[in-house]
């Protein structure tokens, strides 16, 4: 078999279809083929990035036969490739998690998670990959929805009350998204994103405005952008600890690579840019205040994602080309460091019904290895070398500084001393104070261990020598920033 | 290998070492740490002064090597790091999570020779940080009121460090290296007002860790809350790397046209000297009264450093090195005091001095040094101190400092008067003196003192050599270091160091056998109840000795001065931002209809009033 990007996409695909019957042979088989679908696609991410990197090329990959810009086609370069990668690895250590996450789940349900979580995996790979505006509609349509079922999965009413949140504001985005898509091709009358880049600059401004300001906002809220992201602190808190990590790791990420793509590819408004670096900063501002006050650890940990995707927004809206290296740093290093807070806290707050901050006192001698990795989490997000959270906070200062934006720099580390309090202020109950609290305490099992001390090695190793994925990633920005490659990428293969 | 990488490897390969040796072989932890000091002391004092080290991470020109300045504050470090190593293995004898302990103090020390190996500022800045959390993480290892002393350290120390990273990323815009000595030769070209933000930024990094005012106010608590063991450390060695990161930017990084902000840093130093010194004599605990006599020992080196001259760079190295030695002595002091008796409360403890002799003679020394008086070595930096200020027309900072230095005379004398001497209370008489390993550390370093003021020299050549690197040219004669013991004023007088040593000493020892054999016979022992009360009945309860109350004529007459604490209005500002951040909290308030109707919201501002960003 011929390894190609389809995989990407069809393999989960078919999994999430096959799961029910194949559980029908062997329980266990559920538990077990997403796992097998992960791994493979992070052996096959491994080769096609080796491929792209040394190559110096963009895999264009058509999909029956129709060439584009007819036809559908995905697109893995160093940027989309370096994403989808990511995703498959965490996926691939996230499913470790999982395996045994909660035994006394049935099987019906176990099975509709792992169908659940495939499609998610699918949608969220779909939206980076794909070549064509309305596929990568679909696409976000299939993460929603799997999302909006994943984050009630626990069947109680908060979970239900989450989930519609997510669903009454994500029907927003999607609505606004189509709209702008029918309108975008009304006006240039294709669908195919290379296509629509070269069409855009001799469109009406009025228009260009018009739908590029719905695009803005329907992937915005996909994105976690202020004054859009009320559903996210209820939908990270309430959704399995799993789950919440792969929203912050994956899904989140494939909604910034949306809004991105549509900004720096398809359109070439580049005050957008400045509206970008705005809103970034107010998204942070907000989330990582309000996250001080929070009570709740699950809610606390929400809000610091948010404030984290404020500040790739920052990063990505200063444009310049060390600011979108150190964007997709922050990226690659928030999906690792908060995956790992979330898969930890899990555990720590498990059996705990309100999953407050203060059931976590003096948890520090009863599960030393969860906390000492919560620990290690904490002191990652925050930015404290050596780990690999300094690097992208680092990247993101200095490309502020050259860009002359003082006020940006002195915005950033206000927040992080914020961020440094309670962080640390977690780290002090967990440590310090007497443990009052009655909840049991939940020891993780050996392949939850196993998955989180393997994100947490990344995160030394790269926090000590970056330039182990430095490489990758500066061909990721460059990538990312070349706008003509990629026209001319995808709309070349048609012509042969 | 390269001895630096060597070096670091030692440390904290060793700090890691013990903290899983305390798991399985907790004997050997103590030898352990130990040794591996002695092999870092072997490999540091061994290093040849040219090595270097150039590497590439991240995209960045990293370079190590320790210059003469590093060198001379890497010699307090090591040299600290090793006695108090050999102090704690007895002073933490039976406390638990020593491996944690370790661990961390081994990382404090790897980071601080780190910070002073840095040739460029992303080093600095990464080696800076490890400092921090590993501080931080034996501040809080006693584990009582870990949020506002721990946190309010981190906070700082946040605050410090980020000032820093921000002047260094703006440097580094507009400069395009990291690179010392790049920066101190293209620092000129960039725009004065940058300039001077830059320093700003930096002095605000550096004078937390100095505990300048308004920053100072996490060290009362953090200095006192440690384990002394590392408070000798911490205030002996971490305080100086501030100080070393001053005479940095003081003077490589600051024109000498900006003689502005040196005024302003060593009024600002000054300051803080006075009060520290007031607050210092206010205290009842021995552990405060050190921690504040720090902050303001520390405000004379900074105003040595920033006075600009020859003289006063010099006094203010000097008074570094000194005060390192006797503070960490002092430290040590007053941690066999706690380790032998169980408190440090001044009100309580008293008359160890039989009980505890040699802690005695060390904290003797240690405070006549800080005192600044002959034949010592602190009379030495003192001396340079004055005639640097005098003679650069500072007076009122010499006012100040001269204010300040005999207010010290105040505490100076209350902490030996009151652990040491004065009447022995009953419960007190089986105290024992502190064992072996807490003893040569301090008798060590007291033995430093004493030589440091019949001999300067041996200090003051590699701070000459040091100052060789922050740009001032070598002004003493090439003598052998032995012979640099003679004081020269301006008119030409001298005053011969050795002479004043031999005759003290002597007085001194006539003086004490006079006493000793003399006093025996008419000794009485005392209660220290036995006071007239007027015929009121003193309960048992009240505490009527004369450790009470001790300064409080001194204190009413300052206590205007007291009244309003920095750290109150720090406190304020604190509360009334979370009181702020509550409002903004609820903007998301769980109502999915208004999470809705903020979307359309903000969809319709951006079609009104976005247009500028959209490209229409």
């Amino acid at each position: 078999m011929v390894i190609s990007p389809v995989h990407y996409i069809a393999l989960p695909l078919m999994a999430a279809f096959l799961i029910p019957l194949f559980g029908k042979l062997n329980k266990n088989l559920v538990r077990l083929i997403p796992g097998l679908v992960l791994l493979y696609l992070s052996y096959i991410s491994v080769i096609l990035m080796t491929q792209v990197i040394t190559k110096d090329t963009t895999i264009i990959e058509i999909i029956a036969g129709w060439s584009p810009p007819w036809g559908i086609n995905l697109v893995f370069s160093p940027f989309t490739g370096f994403l989808v990668s990511l995703f498959s690895f965490l996926g691939f250590i996230i499913w470790i998690y999982t395996y045994n996450f909660k035994p006394e789940v049935d099987y019906a349900q176990t099975q509709k998670f792992y169908v659940l979580f495939m499609m998610l995996i699918t949608g969220a790979i779909g939206v980076v990959l794909t070549g064509d505006i309305f596929n990568l509609f679909v696409f976000l349509e299939i993460t929603a929805i799997s999302a909006y079922s994943l984050t009630a999965f626990y069947r109680e009413r908060d979970g239900a009350e989450a989930a519609f949140k997510y669903l009454l504001i994500g029907s927003f985005a999607s609505f606004l998204i189509l709209l702008a898509i029918l309108i975008l091709y009304t006006q240039v009358g294709t669908l195919n994103m290379a296509e629509i880049a070269q069409r855009v600059p001799d469109m009406n401004p009025y228009m260009k405005g018009v739908i590029l300001i719905l695009f803005f906002v329907g992937f915005g809220i996909e994105a976690e952008m202020f004054p859009l992201n009320g559903w996210v602190p209820d939908v990270y808190t309430q959704a399995p600890g799993p789950i919440g990590a792969i929203f912050a790791g994956i899904v989140v990420k494939a909604g910034v690579y949306a809004l991105i793509r549509i900004i720096f590819t398809l359109f070439d408004v580049v005050e957008v840019l400045q509206l970008l670096v705005v809103m970034g900063l107010i998204t942070m501002a907000v989330a990582e205040v309000i996250a001080m006050r929070q009570g709740r650890l699950k809610r606390m940990l929400a809000y610091s994602s948010i404030g984290q995707m404020g500040l790739v927004l920052v990063a990505f809206g200063i444009g310049t080309h060390e600011a979108v290296f150190a964007a997709i740093f922050l990226m690659f290093n928030h999906a690792i460091i908060k995956g790992m807070l979330f898969l930890s806290a899990t555990y720590l707050v498990y059996h705990s019904k309100e999953k407050n901050i203060s059931d976590l006192d003096g948890i520090g001698k009863l599960m030393p290895f969860t906390a000492f990795l919560f620990a290690l989490g904490s002191l990652a997000i925050v930015g404290l070398p050596p780990f690999a959270g300094f690097w992208s906070k680092l990247y993101i200062l200095m490309a502020a500084a050259d860009a002359r934006l003082i006020a940006v720099i002195a915005i950033i580390l206000v927040v992080s001393v914020i961020e440094i309090v309670y962080y640390f202020r977690v780290l002090h109950r967990i440590y310090f104070k007497e443990r009052i609290s009655t909840v049991e305490i939940k020891i993780p099992s050996f392949n939850a261990k196993f998955a989180m001390l393997i994100l947490a090695l990344v995160i030394v190793i790269i926090g000590v020598y970056p330039d182990l994925i430095s490489g990758l990633i500066e061909r990721a920005a460059t990538d990312l920033l070349d706008k003509q490659h990629y026209i001319q990428s995808v709309l070349s293969v048609g012509r042969n | 290998m390269n001895s630096l990488i060597i070096i670091l490897i030692l440390v904290f390969g060793g700090a890691i070492i013990s903290f899983v040796l305390n798991k399985f072989l907790p004997i050997l932890l103590n030898s352990f740490v130990v040794l591996i000091m002695l092999a870092v002391s072997y490999f540091f004092f061994s290093i040849d002064a040219a090595v270097q080290l150039n590497f590439e991470i991240g995209g960045f020109h990293l370079q190590w090597g320790f210059t003469s300045a590093g060198y001379l504050f890497g010699i307090i470090v090591v040299v600290l790091g090793f006695l108090t190593l050999l102090y704690s293995t007895a002073y933490m004898n039976g406390k638990d999570n020593l491996g944690y302990f370790y661990m961390n103090f081994l990382f404090s020390i790897g980071a601080m020779l780190g910070i002073l190996m840095s040739r460029d500022l992303i080093s600095l800045f990464f080696f800076w940080e490890i400092m921090t959390w590993s501080s931080y993480l034996i501040v809080i290892y006693s584990g009582k009121d870990v949020d506002r002393r721990g946190l309010k350290y981190m906070i700082f120390s946040a605050i410090g460090a980020y000032s820093m990273l921000m002047a260094i990323v703006i440097v580094y815009s507009f400069i395009g290296s990291f690179l010392l000595e790049d920066i101190f030769t293209s620092i000129y070209a960039i725009g004065f007002g940058y300039q001077l933000a830059i320093a700003i930024l930096l002095m605000i990094g550096f004078g937390v860790k100095t505990a300048i005012m308004p920053v100072h106010v996490w060290a009362p608590e953090a200095y006192a809350g440690s384990p002394m063991s590392f408070t000798a450390l911490f205030s002996g060695a971490l305080s100086k790397m501030g100080v070393f990161g001053f005479a940095l930017v003081l003077f490589n990084l600051v024109s000498t046209q900006n003689w502005l902000i040196n005024e302003v840093v060593a009024w600002l130093a000054a300051i803080t000297a006075v009060l520290a010194t007031f607050y210092a004599v206010i205290q009842t605990d021995a552990k405060k009264l050190l921690a504040y006599s720090s902050i303001a020992q520390l405000g004379y080196i900074i105003i040595g450093l920033a006075s600009g001259t020859y003289l006063g760079v010099m006094a203010g190295l000097f008074l570094a090195v000194l005060h390192a030695v006797f503070k960490a002595t002092l430290f040590m002091a007053v941690g066999a005091v706690e380790r032998q008796v169980g408190t440090t409360d001044m009100t309580k403890v008293t008359g160890l001095i039989r009980r505890m002799p040699l802690t005695f003679i060390a904290t003797l020394i240690s405070i006549i040094t800080l005192a600044g008086i002959p034949p010592l070595g602190g009379f030495v930096g003192k001396w340079m101190l004055y005639e640097a200020l005098i003679t650069s027309d500072h007076y009122y900072l010499v006012i100040m400092v001269f204010l300040s230095s005999t207010a010290a005379f105040l505490y100076s004398y209350r902490i030996l008067f009151g652990m040491f001497l004065g009447q022995e209370e009953p419960e007190y008489a089986n105290v024992k003196e502190a064992p072996l390993a807490m003893l040569i550390p301090m008798l060590v370093l007291s033995a430093i003192s004493v030589f440091a003021g019949t001999f300067p020299g041996f200090i003051i050549e590699p701070i000459q050599k040091a100052m060789l690197v922050l740009g001032f040219e070598n002004r003493i004669p090439n003598i052998e270091w032995y012979q640099l013991s003679v004081l020269f004023n301006s008119w030409g007088d001298k005053v011969v160091l050795q002479n004043i040593m031999i005759s003290v000493m002597g007085v001194f020892l006539v003086g004490l056998a006079f006493i000793t054999i003399k006093g025996y016979k008419n000794q009485r022992y005392v209660s220290t109840k036995d006071i007239s009360s007027s015929g009121e009945v003193i309960q048992p309860e009240d505490n009527m000795t004369f450790q009470m109350d001790f300064y409080k004529p001194f204190e009413r007459a300052i206590w205007p001065l007291l009244k309003r604490k920095i750290d109150d209005y720090y406190t304020d500002f604190g509360k009334g931002l979370e009181a702020l951040f509550d409002f903004i909290r609820r903007f998301y308030s769980g109502n999915g209809q208004l999470y809705a109707i903020y979307v359309m919201a903000f969809l319709v501002l951006l079609l009104i009033a976005g247009t500028k960003y959209f490209g229409f």
